[in-house]
């Protein structure tokens, strides 16, 4: 059988891969180097992109992480927001967003919590606090 | 403090600020200040209140207890878990230009004037603005005393004019 659990955290699977697995009860997909994403996804689990093409609109029910390197051009709504490379585009928290120490972004976002890494850039309106269902945009 | 203050050196706030502070130095806000005015400086830390604008030259550091609202012109911006921030972001080479020239932020000090003086928290021994190392900079209580207090100001500025050196007192004996 496949051992998806180990792998899913390290992208590397043969083949173009999207690999579904679980972690916390919920789904989880990886955008891999040779991966690519474009245009409108609402996706229950998490999502990573590790290198991978992405652009869009990603609604996601978990938590986002951006790898380092990796550019991703796309509104981005999902739990726990953690970037560590470039993202250009509006951006939803419903809970923390996370800028790690290379991340780049462009855009207005909206979070609960933000904690930003020393060497991290942000170009954007910030907006804090608590969510009255502002499910629309 | 009501009014504008410009120094040159470091300045830490601990008490209640309303109006415009800039310094050439670094800014610390402490944990039981309130600050309702446009802050700039070299690195600005902030651990409590801060309603205005913020212009750093070099760093802006928002911690854990820190709370800003107000737009944010940076070279560096550090933010941690748990601060509560809103505001626009400028950062990097945006940031930059303009920040150098440091052109005065738009005055914030036009909200309706809530009588924070009041609430002055009388537990902060020294005075509300307390010019920290002025030593670096012999030019600085000259120029510190270019603030211009509103009108029941007196106390501070004398506070301000004079860097808080212990006085010898003189000892019998």
């Amino acid at each position: 059988m496949e051992t998806q659990e180990a792998v899913a955290e390290s992208t590397p699977m043969e083949g173009t891969g999207q690999s579904d697995s679980k972690r916390d009860g919920l789904k989880k997909f990886t955008l891999g180097p040779n991966d690519s994403l474009e245009g409108k996804l609402t996706y229950d689990g998490h999502m990573t992109v590790d290198g991978g093409h992405a652009e869009g609109e990603f609604r996601i029910g978990g938590n986002i992480e951006i790898g380092n390197g990796t550019v991703v051009k796309a509104l981005l709504e999902g739990s726990n927001v953690t970037i560590k490379g470039e993202v250009e585009g509006k951006l939803t928290a419903r809970d923390k967003l996370t800028l790690g120490k290379a991340a780049k972004l462009n855009g207005d976002v909206q979070v609960r919590r933000l904690q930003i890494e020393d060497g991290a850039t942000l170009n954007g309106y910030v907006r804090m606090g608590d969510f009255e269902q502002q499910a629309g945009s | 403090m009501i009014g504008q203050l410009y120094i040159e050196g470091d300045l830490r706030v601990g008490g209640v600020v309303e109006g415009e502070v800039e310094a050439t130095g670094d800014v610390e806000i402490d944990d039981l200040a309130k600050v309702k005015a446009s802050v700039a400086g070299r690195d600005v830390s902030i651990r409590g209140q801060v309603n205005g604008a913020i212009v750093a030259r070099k760093r802006l550091v928002v911690a854990r207890s820190g709370s800003l609202v107000g737009d944010v012109r940076v070279q560096r911006l550090v933010i941690q878990d748990g601060a509560s921030f809103s505001g626009k972001v400028s950062m990097g080479a945006a940031a930059e230009a303009p920040a150098a020239v440091a052109p005065p932020p738009k005055p914030v000090a036009q909200e309706p004037d809530i009588p924070l003086m009041v609430e002055a928290p009388a537990r902060i021994v020294a005075a509300p603005v307390v010019v920290a190392p002025v030593v670096a900079t012999p030019i600085a209580p000259s120029r510190a005393a270019q603030v211009r207090p509103r009108a029941n100001d007196r106390k501070d500025r004398k506070a301000k004019a004079m860097p808080p050196k212990v006085k010898p007192k003189p000892k019998r004996r």
